[in-house]
């Protein structure tokens, strides 16, 4: 369990990758939304399971939750799960650029939730010479269900999990959301691997 | 074949539509599969506005949609669960679904041509199947589910789903201080109803009163089978002399309604216990069993009448 871990220069590193890229995210999203997107600095984590769930289930009020799989080159692959609260919903469609009548509530919280996602993880991948590719979002938990009934119904196939989280701050629109990545046991190495890499080339 | 044939052949062996625009919303490719399912043939297409050609598209939202892909160079995608459709086209089973149109799973992915220009692909996705799987399974859990709040029989409320309402009706009642009241009542000599008439006579009469009742109360009542021959009713928002006044309603009703059984006029009588919330109550099961004592009494003085749960006073 140990030998997964990150130690302190390759926490640094993939710290400053990330950082890195929030700045350009945060700056394309910015000219995309006109208005100003502010990234908190990401907490990074290894996370079990068990304490995974309670996270998610401690959450319990959150409004919705997305989930979207990344994978790109060498390994990299992981869920993004982008958490909304539910007085921050209604003003969405005014961000995004909709009119409110055009699409739903959960197709707004779908559509923000790519465009946070996949901006972020595009920079990311540039940062470390690679391209991500995505599957389509999905509505985990809406309005109708609680994302506790989708996880207690299911055992996983990971014990251990990279997360990464970061909250994503639309001040003008008093709006908060995190994005919670996860990256399992099976890629944590791949990652590992190249962080290494990017060391070795300082 | 070279490698560029062999792209193209596959492109247009796809089971997926391929479609490229390019900044100015003018179609650029067109693959066979939008050929045959659009029954459009590429020259008719080719350099056309999309709009021109898919008139049913949200023309405000796409071109948003579409500019978040050129601006953000990121995928975005349009799932059938959030609209059924973008273009309107026939499916494969047009027989064996509901469906009018073809449910679609739509991907925008950003491209850059040889020429350095920058395009817009979508990928239609025919979802159609899974659409109708979907929809059918949802139906069968809202069934099950249901199902699992309903007595079989009476096609009232089930023993557990009703003691599930008065836990919450108990404690909403406790957060707001309202007034909460609860009515059992229990068939008169139903045993002997049996024996006489059967099981069958039995159950038609438990069905007829079920029924009876349903009718005589308001819409926030909530009514189920409490076991055997006891029923038991919600009433929120209630204080005793409203409760005492239903409960008589329910009484009179029992006592007056003939059910007709293989050409045998069965009558039966209730006897009904009645309780509202009290200080002293502090689980919901303490309101129980505060009604089911004024029941006991309403069996001791008699039958056919309604006992109220006597209130304790503090000294």
């Amino acid at each position: 369990m140990s030998d997964l871990n990150l130690n302190e220069d390759q926490q640094d590193c993939l710290q400053e990758i990330i950082n890195v890229a929030m700045g350009q995210a945060s700056d394309q999203l910015a000219r995309f939304l006109d208005t100003f997107v502010y990234l908190k600095v990401p907490s990074i984590e290894q996370v079990s399971t068990i304490s995974l769930i309670d996270t998610l289930n401690s959450s319990e009020n959150s409004a919705a939750v997305v989930s979207q799989g990344f994978f790109g080159y060498e390994g990299i692959r992981g869920e993004a799960l982008l958490m909304y609260k539910p007085k921050d919903s209604h003003r969405l469609a005014d961000l995004l650029g909709y009119e409110p009548d055009e699409l739903s509530v959960d197709e707004q919280i779908i559509d923000l939730s790519s465009i946070l996602t996949t901006t972020f993880l595009n920079v990311f991948a540039k940062q470390i010479d690679n391209q991500m590719s995505y599957s389509a979002p999905r509505l985990l938990a809406g309005s109708q269900s609680a994302i506790s009934d989708h996880l207690a119904q299911q055992s996983f196939s990971w014990d251990l999990a990279l997360k990464v989280k970061i909250t994503y701050q639309v001040t003008d629109y008093s709006f908060n959301c995190d994005m919670v990545l996860l990256i399992p046991e099976s890629a944590i190495n791949n990652i590992k691997a190249v962080i290494d890499r990017i060391l070795e080339e300082f | 074949m070279s490698p560029n044939n062999i792209c193209t052949n596959i492109t247009n062996k796809l089971n997926t539509g391929i479609l490229i625009i390019d900044n100015q919303y003018n179609i650029v490719l067109w693959n066979q599969y939008l050929e045959i399912h659009a029954n459009k043939k590429p020259e008719s297409v080719i350099g056309k506005n999309i709009f021109e050609i898919f008139g049913e598209l949200p023309e405000r939202w796409f071109k948003r949609k579409v500019e978040s892909v050129f601006q953000l160079k990121t995928q975005s995608f349009c799932s059938w669960e959030q609209r059924h459709h973008l273009f309107e086209l026939p499916h494969t089973r047009p027989i064996t679904t509901n469906s009018h149109f073809m449910a679609q799973n739509c991907t925008f992915l950003p491209i850059e041509t040889d020429d350095g220009k920058e395009h817009v692909c979508i990928l239609i996705e025919d979802v159609t199947d899974v659409c109708h799987y979907q929809t059918m399974l949802k139906k069968t859990l809202e069934d099950l589910a249901q199902a699992n709040r309903i007595d079989g029989l009476t096609q009232i409320f089930n023993r557990k789903h009703w003691e599930e309402c008065l836990e919450k009706e108990f404690s909403r009642a406790r957060r707001y201080q309202h007034g909460l009241a609860l009515i059992m009542f229990d068939l008169d000599h139903f045993k002997l109803l049996n024996d006489t008439y059967g099981h069958l006579g039995g159950d038609l009469v438990l069905i007829e009163t079920a029924k009876t009742i349903t009718k005589l109360l308001r819409l926030g009542d909530l009514f189920g089978r409490y076991g055997g021959e006891e029923f038991a009713i919600i009433l929120p928002n209630t204080d005793k002399i409203g409760a005492l006044d239903v409960a008589e309603r329910i009484r009179l009703a029992i006592s007056k309604n003939v059910i007709n059984f293989q050409d045998r006029d069965i009558q039966v009588t209730a006897s009904v216990g009645v309780a509202v919330i009290n200080e002293n109550d502090s689980r919901y099961e303490d309101l129980i069993s505060n009604t089911d004592l004024a029941l006991y009494d309403a069996k001791g003085s008699g039958r056919n009448i309604v006992c109220v749960a006597e209130e304790l006073l503090e000294i």
